[in-house]
């Protein structure tokens, strides 16, 4: 048999919780050695799409292929060549770094002495060499979730995926999780799928981005095609001296720009326009062509931000009720 | 104002999470009935072995006594047996409380005059029980001088219970032992079984772990095996401190520390597995935690670990039998004061047995390996 191509191959994937559906029939693809993210509002199905990548829910219907492997015809195999840091935070507090590693290693059958190199190198890896020792309790969050994700790399899985893996964490915890990220994508051909709500982060890491929104993929692309796909969302600034009102209807004409409004009564012009990095030339020669001048130009691009609010809208969502309990009232782990 | 605040948000709270609530206002009662019954004082159904070798009048007399106390404060439950050995051999078995001798000679010598002896062997492991039988049987003999009390009579202390204890004496805290180790064995196999694993799927921990190659069984056996070795470690050394604080060693030697070890596994296996059972699918610590108080409260207390089951009234005395603690106390002090062979703790191994092997089969019905 061939090996399947993509990493991660979905084929009308649901997941239905009673009448609520989490995940409405999705259908993607990560090419190997791909870094994806999964971007979306809150409920908007991505980690119920995660757990059942990761063999942690069963698919209502539909089919999900992780490493050439069906989650729930083979969840074993699949789990055998998948990494997951989870949300939560889920290494042993009681544990020191290095066992919390070694005992992940024992999980997945890795031999002793491979395990114990493997370990060296991945705490060196996430900068934990000399911490490797001391209890997790002891550790700070950035050090806890880097101690995940080199407990996650310890059976050197083909596909890792990681939800959320910065939240909560300091800038600085951040920019290190991130290089960790960049690292590995380097130094190995790993498939990497990383959800997340920091759009900056999906912007620097990511090959290619699904938004998902109410169980389905609503956008799919690299940052910049995603960003290409909003129309006119780039703003223009310029100042400008001369016939105002002349120049105002020559930038209207002027293709790839949106709109046009004058803000005040001097020559502040402000636009909307795709591409305003390329077209900010050609916009300088209209407006010198009709005897105009152009005194100041400030460009702000079009941010992933935009993207996602442009995609998904701007409206709150508010999650489905979940059932709490009657007995033990509420403080219930969720589920989905 | 700020003090209603607090109020108010602590009794919201509380009203939010009724089974919070309804513990605090059920689990007393319950413990009440449970505790108050366990140490009801009024000892009954103690069973009395009697062998009356002597068929004379006063012997008659005593056995009317007997089944007059058997009757009325049913303070003992007789059994009639022919053979003394027979008899004593029930009394290290934990058959009977005690077995009471009546000699050939026991009439004439009342009716000389002599000094008239009965002999009362004594499971004296269990004080109060002997105490009780002891107590009533004095009472028993004194009345029946009194009723022939004539100017010819010889003196009341001419007829003596002669009580002989059948093992080295037993004082009340020697006697706590097997309890305490019954305790540290739920209490052991609570926080290193189910306890911890509803907190860490709670946490969001197991998340982790069912994400890796691990199996159902893996992971449920490698629960079991670690738990049991905790908790037993934790048993064995509590067994030893007992010792340690009380002075006393091991009746049996070896042979008897290896059977203590074998009850002591029992017993964790069997209650670990049992918690799983029961809780193993809860959602939320707070619910192991509740119920594991009340489990620990109705199992501990009518497993005649303090006070003897012959205390309880009939309901409470018919749980007891069906509750794997008042099997495990029973061996363990059978093997640690008695210096009991397996024949003697066979039926309570085979109970403990059975109901291991019965809670390791609906563990593993209610072992989920989902999330």
């Amino acid at each position: 048999m061939q090996p399947d191509s993509a990493a991660i191959r979905t084929q009308d994937l649901v997941k239905r919780f009673g009448n609520f559906t989490a995940v409405d029939g999705v259908n993607l693809e990560v090419r190997r050695g791909e870094l994806f993210g999964l971007l979306g509002p809150n409920g908007a199905g991505k980690t119920t799409l995660v757990r059942m990548l990761t063999t942690l829910l069963p698919p209502t219907s539909g089919s999900a292929l992780v490493a050439g492997h069906d989650v729930a015809r083979h969840p074993k195999r699949v789990r055998r060549v998948i990494g997951v840091i989870p949300q939560a935070m889920t290494s042993d507090l009681d544990l020191t770094g290095w066992e919390n590693v070694d005992i992940y290693g024992q999980f997945y059958g890795v031999a002793r002495r491979e395990r114990r190199e493997r370990a060296l190198r991945l705490l060196k890896m996430v900068g934990l060499s000399e911490r490797g020792k001391d209890l997790v309790a002891s550790y700070s969050g950035g050090m806890r979730r880097r101690l995940e994700i080199a407990r996650g790399l310890i059976h050197a899985p083909e596909v890792l995926f990681l939800d959320e893996p910065t939240i909560g964490l300091d800038p600085q915890s951040r920019r290190a999780v991130w290089d960790l990220l960049e690292q590995l994508r380097r130094e190995s051909d790993i498939t990497i799928s990383l959800t997340t709500h920091y759009m900056d982060e999906a912007e620097t890491l990511c090959d290619r981005i699904a938004i998902v929104d109410r169980g389905r993929i609503i956008a799919l692309g690299t940052p910049s095609e995603l960003k290409s796909g909003v129309k006119g969302s780039d703003r223009i600034e310029l100042e400008v001296k001369g016939d105002v009102e002349r120049i105002i209807a020559t930038l209207r004409a002027a293709p790839g720009v949106h709109d046009v409004k004058r803000e005040g009564l001097n020559g502040r012009l402000m636009l909307r326009a795709d591409d305003g990095a390329h077209l900010i030339p050609r916009l300088i020669g209209d407006v010198e062509a009709i005897a105009g001048h152009v005194t100041s130009i400030n460009l702000q691009r079009v941010s992933l931000e935009d993207v996602f609010i442009a995609f998904t809208g701007r409206s709150l969502r508010d999650e489905p009720a979940r059932k709490v309990s009657l007995l033990v009232g509420a403080g219930m782990p969720q589920q989905r | 104002m700020k003090l209603w605040a607090i109020m108010r948000r602590d009794l919201l709270k509380l009203m939010r999470n009724p089974l919070t609530l309804l513990s605090t206002i059920l689990m007393p009662i319950v413990y009440l009935v449970i505790i108050g019954n366990s140490f009801q004082g009024t000892l009954k159904n103690l069973p009395l072995a009697v062998v009356a070798e002597d068929r004379g009048i006063y012997a008659i007399r005593m056995m009317e006594k007997l089944q007059a106390l058997q009757a009325g404060p049913k303070t003992i439950r007789l059994t009639y047996l022919e053979d003394p050995g027979e008899a004593m051999r029930g009394v290290r078995d934990g058959v009977y409380k005690a077995a009471l001798v009546i000699p050939p000679d026991f009439s004439k010598n009342v009716a000389q005059g002599r000094l008239a002896e009965l002999g009362l062997f004594t499971d004296n492991v269990d004080q109060i029980s002997t105490d009780a039988i002891e107590g009533v049987l004095q009472g028993a003999a004194a009345t029946l001088r009194m009723k022939f009390v004539t100017a010819r009579e010889p003196k009341l202390k001419q007829i003596v219970l002669r009580p002989s204890d059948l093992f080295t004496t037993v004082d009340y805290d020697r006697s706590l032992i097997p309890g305490v180790i019954v305790m540290s064995l739920f209490m052991g196999s609570l926080m290193s079984g189910v306890f911890n694993w509803v907190m860490d799927r709670f946490m969001g921990v197991t998340e982790g772990y069912l994400v890796t190659p691990l199996s159902r069984w893996e992971i449920a056996c490698g629960i079991l095996a670690s738990g049991v070795t905790i908790t037993s470690v934790a048993a064995i050394l509590v067994l030893f401190s007992g010792l340690l604080i009380t002075r006393s060693t091991i009746q049996g030697g070896l042979p008897a520390l290896a059977m203590l070890v074998a009850i002591i596994v029992m017993g964790a296996t069997g209650i670990l597995a049992m918690t799983f059972a029961l809780l193993g699918r809860a959602s939320h610590p707070r619910l192991v935690g509740t119920f594991a108080g009340f489990l620990n409260v109705i199992l501990f207390f009518p497993s005649g670990a303090i006070y003897p089951v012959e205390s309880f009234p009939p309901w409470l005395r018919s749980f007891s039998r069906f509750n794997p603690e008042t099997h495990a106390v029973s061996a363990l002090k059978s093997i640690l004061f008695k210096g009991a062979d397996f024949a003697a703790v066979r039926n309570d191994l085979e109970f403990l047995a059975v109901f291991t092997a019965l809670m390791l089969m609906l563990a593993s019905i209610s072992f989920k390996r989902t999330l």
